[in-house]
């Protein structure tokens, strides 16, 4: 058994790492209702714009242009570069938020060759991760996630757009966590560029409707909620079946409205992105903090019980010692 | 007075105006549109400037509005996305004024094109929030 002064440096050394937990705990719920503040005012627009892409792209007449990636020498490309945008978060501490991100991103590259793809990582710990591990990532795409503006998000999309336009990249992914509840979070994947025509989301909603089992791999992922990469999400599903196949006209032309769209829906999602990470990173920070209080708490409620037994043992030690030693001196004097 | 149709305004920062309005100007590409109810369905570009909306009292409400899109649908209400949108009262001239003259300053030195154009349109929108804000006062 430990002596008394081990144990005691042992419940010295807990109650120092609790008080950090404890404080770090603090700031992030501090963080973390700011951070859903927030989110709650960004949600309809987040929302909405989504919305008005889908139901914009319902509308659209089938035509050839890049950001569908179908004009003519798309077609003909024999390598599509894909670019994924992955969010993590600036700092470590919090529980598995981090490593869900860099695990999704790292199952979507698996099997490509470098030159297949590029990393584009948002906050320290993803780009540290990438970097030192030797994936291709983006130099110049250095963005913190810390406090989520409207104008970073511009400069990020803007550098994205212009890689896609420059044909640098065929598609962009995003890769970022979405906060469900206060106690789930999930990681998604959601393609941002290029865009779905219109027959593309005819001939899905086409097949999820005739799929009343619900077997295919469209209808399988709608029903669970999987974010669209294959297939079409629920509001275009929406869009689509609020007729869809009317056109309408588009003011002051097709091409700005579709440039528009394309910069609006890239700029809102990349915001959007950010605050929801922000939230949900303050929300993992905060739960694993939280445990490990709870865990320093037991382990010092255990180490008080081994201590206050140690203790005992020592007294109960000395007082026999003691005893023995006067009986001695007893027995020693009678005789 | 004219039928009213329904005008959803959402910003970035929350829903800036939700209710009935008879009509609406918006500025767009090559110069003011408007739109009132009945009005054929139709995408749109909105573009930095001053929107103006004439609610059900008869009174004409004022905003400054960053660029986004605007749809309207077959029941003839119109929804407008937009990055920012404020009430004339609501602008901090003093930012503003901080953001155009940073603006210019970037504008001055040697750029990339994406930093040009993103500086271009800072300097467009504290512009106009600079002129939204005066027209008040």
């Amino acid at each position: 058994m430990a002596s008394t002064k081990e144990i005691l440096n042992r419940i010295n050394s807990i109650q120092d790492t609790m008080k950090i937990t404890r404080a770090m705990y603090m700031m992030s719920s501090m963080k973390l209702r700011k951070a859903k503040e927030k989110l709650a005012e960004t949600e309809p627009f987040f929302i909405g714009t989504q919305k008005g892409l889908a139901e914009n792209l319902a509308h659209f007449p089938d035509i050839r242009h890049i950001y569908f990636d179908n004009r003519i020498e798309d077609d003909h490309e024999t390598i599509k570069r894909r670019g994924f945008v992955v969010f993590t978060g600036d700092k470590g501490m919090a529980g598995a938020y981090n490593h869900n991100a860099i695990k999704m991103a790292l199952e979507r590259i698996s099997g490509m060759t470098k030159d297949e793809y590029k990393l584009f990582v948002v906050g320290e710990t993803g780009r540290v991760f990438f970097t030192n591990n030797g994936y291709n990532v983006d130099e110049n795409f250095k963005f913190s996630s810390n406090n989520p503006s409207m104008h970073r998000a511009r400069i990020m999309s803007e550098y994205l757009i212009d890689l896609y336009n420059r044909e640098e990249l065929d598609r962009i992914d995003i890769i970022y966590t979405k906060m469900l509840n206060s106690v789930t979070e999930e990681t998604c994947v959601e393609r941002l560029l290029p865009l779905k025509t219109h027959k593309f989301i005819v001939e899905q909603a086409k097949e999820i409707e005739a799929d009343t089992e619900g077997t295919s791999k469209a209808a399988k992922e709608m029903k669970e909620g999987v974010k669209h990469v294959h297939s079409i999400n629920s509001y275009e599903l929406e869009a689509i079946q609020h007729g869809g196949d009317s056109w309408f006209p588009f003011y002051p032309s097709l091409k700005t409205v579709l440039e528009k769209l394309v910069h609006n829906h890239f700029t809102a999602f990349m915001y959007g992105a950010l605050v929801e990470c922000s939230a949900s990173e303050e929300n993992a920070r905060m739960m694993a903090m939280q445990a490990a209080t709870d865990n320093a708490e037991a382990i010092l409620h255990e180490l008080s019980i081994e201590y206050n037994r140690v203790r005992q043992a020592q007294i109960t030690q000395e007082i026999t010692e003691v005893i023995g030693g006067a009986k001695a001196l007893k027995k020693k004097k009678r005789r | 007075m004219a039928s009213l149709f329904n005008l959803t305004i959402t910003a970035c920062d929350g829903v800036f105006y939700d209710g009935p309005c008879e009509m609406i100007v918006i500025p767009g590409p090559d110069g003011e549109f408007a739109i009132m109810n009945h009005h054929e369905k139709m995408t749109g570009v909105v573009e930095v400037g001053e929107i103006r909306f004439k609610k059900e009292d008869g009174e004409w409400q004022k905003a400054v509005i960053s660029d986004g899109l605007f749809t309207v649908y077959p029941d003839g209400s119109v929804k407008i996305l937009s990055y920012s949108c404020e009430r004339p009262e609501d602008i901090d001239t003093f930012r503003a004024q901080e953001a155009l003259e940073r603006a210019q300053e970037q504008l001055q030195q040697k750029q990339s094109r994406i930093e040009y154009e993103i500086s271009n349109a800072n300097l467009a929108r504290a512009m106009a929030r600079l002129k939204g804000a005066k027209t008040q006062r």
